[in-house]
């Protein structure tokens, strides 16, 4: 078992490398000097060349990758050029958000989908699987940004059940959850689907029904453990694009999390803010992906056998 | 290819033409602003209703639609070309090539694929060949891996092994006898992710970052229009519609060609 997961967590190391580098080389390859922006149009050349030295921005682009990587192994991210905060901890502030808002589409999506998808895969070309298969596809064919504006008109501004944007509790949580999930609950009942009706052909479940074993027991615990493993896949995958903001959903709904952080970020050019966000988000993918596999290895007795990856 | 993947066909055909001949069927200017009809909820002059500039809606709709699939399609296709180049070539030389090739494939794909996209965008001035540049920046790798896949499996045929063996060179091999045999996966799978690129491009068009006003695209009409949500829902309603229903036409083709010819099971659209 060790060397599975030992594998999985050494090919980290470069693979965090590589993201540190391509972040740092699309960010610096950005258009458009920050000093400029920071110093405003009637500046004078002495003022300019101070900034650019304050941020460092005078060196060479090798040595200030190095120092960037440096800073971020002290397990710093440098300042925000704007407000002059430290980077990690207003990803630290507004992480929480995130998670809360990623957590509640989860919650929202996961169940219904599971059981859609098993009802459509034992219900083959019936009704039923029909009308299901075309609602999840329809829930993944609409763009997040319009469906979240249709909710915040209908419950937010028409309806007046919830308020139509900002940050807070659960009721402020709720619109931007559901936009997050309907996307979520179309995937996972397509993945359900499939992977249902790819193990119910399985000789295991042939002999399973020979020897007697109700239908519902076989449906419950024979078909669902086997056909788990591609959707624990995509939950996990969904889970972690959401972790590591929402930019579009979080910016409609003006939730105060990573994506519209890194959104801002972007719109002001500010570099040390784009990179923490997009090293930070990504990791975190990355490291949901390893839990993802890890799980792999206690629900498939087949991978701890084999010792790859499926 | 079943009934609803013959309407989703037919749909799409007609998108197509409607964009090809926009300039024929819609005979308003899409960017003349009209201050003497701001806001006009659909009528018989304005079927779709008029936007916050005065501009007709329909119009716009249709010239976005030109723009929101060029930009789309012609991704999709950029992408199949880097991800068949990378794919041949990493398949067919093995080895150290292989290895390299395939981390960057990996690496691009351990990205959350709209934050790339998005980081990717930024380093251009916005505009359609920004997008393109970004869509396909992204969405080549998953192509690549398929194909290597696909040439791992053809190296072992004896008709390659009869090419080595009559003295073809490794260029012929790859573009004469491994390139045609890639390329009817490589279309259909461009067809399974195009409803993926439509929304993707309508993303970071509605992010502002594709064409530039006054040009419409689907995406950026919705953006443009969002604050007037309340009080003239129509501005925001119709660009959205066509998203959804060309996106969803998409996919459906995308599942008729998936279950006739077997591949990408994961089931995922896009």
């Amino acid at each position: 078992m060790n060397c599975y997961i030992a594998k999985k967590v050494a090919l980290l190391v470069p693979l965090l490398f590589g993201i540190t580098f391509i972040t740092f080389a699309l960010t610096n390859a950005l258009p458009g000097d920050p000093v400029y922006n920071l110093v405003g149009e009637r500046s004078t050349p002495e003022i300019i060349s101070k900034v650019r030295k304050e941020i460092g921005a005078d060196k060479g682009i090798a040595r200030r990758y190095v120092g960037y990587v440096s800073l971020l192994l002290t397990g710093e991210m440098g300042r925000s050029y704007f407000t002059n905060r430290r980077v990690l901890d207003d990803i630290v502030a507004k992480f929480p958000n995130t998670l809360m808002l990623a957590l509640g589409a989860m919650v929202i999506a996961v169940p219904p989908g599971m059981l859609l998808g098993l009802i459509a895969a034992l219900k083959k070309g019936r009704f039923a699987d029909r009308v299901i298969s075309a609602f999840s596809i329809s829930l993944l064919s609409v763009p997040v940004f319009w469906s979240g504006l249709l909710l915040m008109l209908l419950f937010g501004l028409v309806l007046k059940l919830l308020p139509p944007s900002g940050t807070g509790g659960l009721r402020y949580m709720l619109l931007p959850a559901i936009t997050l999930s309907l996307p979520a609950l179309g995937t996972i009942a397509r993945v359900t689907r499939v992977s249902v009706l790819d193990v119910v052909d399985m000789p295991f479940i042939r002999t399973a029904r020979a020897k007697g074993i109700a239908s519902s027991r076989i449906k419950a615990v024979h078909i669902l453990k086997n056909a788990l493993i591609p959707v624990v896949t995509v939950i996990g995958l969904d889970f972690a694009s959401y972790l590591n903001g929402a930019v579009l959903t979080e910016t409609i709904f003006g939730w105060d999390g990573i994506g519209r952080f890194t959104m801002e970020g972007i719109i002001k050019r500010d570099y040390p803010v784009i990179m923490g966000c997009i090293i930070v988000g990504t990791t975190l993918f990355v490291l949901s992906n390893l839990v993802v596999d890890i799980l792999y290895y206690y629900i498939d007795p087949r991978v701890r056998i084999r010792g790859t990856d499926r | 290819m079943g009934l609803t993947g013959k309407i989703a066909s037919l749909f799409i055909v007609s998108i197509f033409l409607i964009s090809v001949f926009s300039p024929y069927l819609a005979n308003k200017d899409p960017d003349a602003i009209d201050l003497d009809s701001l806001h006009m909820p659909p009528s018989l002059g304005h079927p779709l209703g008029t936007d916050n500039k005065g501009r007709d809606i329909l119009t716009r709709v249709i010239y976005g639609g030109r723009i929101s699939i060029s930009v789309s399609v012609l991704a999709a296709l950029l992408s199949m070309g880097i991800g068949l180049l990378v794919g041949l070539v990493s398949g067919y030389a093995g080895g150290k090539v292989d290895t390299v090739f395939m981390a960057v494939v990996d690496l691009v794909l351990s990205f959350p694929s709209l934050l790339l996209a998005i980081g990717v965008s930024v380093l251009f001035p916005p505009g359609i060949y920004t997008v393109m540049i970004a869509l396909s920046s992204v969405g080549w790798a998953s192509f690549a891996r398929l194909i290597r896949g696909q040439v791992l499996m053809l190296k072992e045929s004896p008709y390659i092994e009869s090419a080595h063996a009559i003295g073809c060179n490794n260029w012929r091999i790859v573009f004469v006898h491994f390139l045609p045999q890639c390329m009817p996966l490589a279309l259909v799978m461009t067809g399974l992710r195009l409803g993926g690129y439509i929304l993707t491009e309508s993303a970071l068009s509605f992010l502002g970052l594709g064409a530039q006003p006054p040009t419409a695209t689907w995406g950026s009409m919705i953006s443009a229009n969002r604050a007037y949500i309340n009080s003239a829902p129509w501005m925001v309603l119709s660009p959205g519609i066509m998203i959804a229903a060309t996106a969803l036409c998409f996919n459906l083709l995308g599942d008729s060609l998936r279950e006739r010819y077997g591949i990408d099971r994961e089931g995922r659209a896009g």
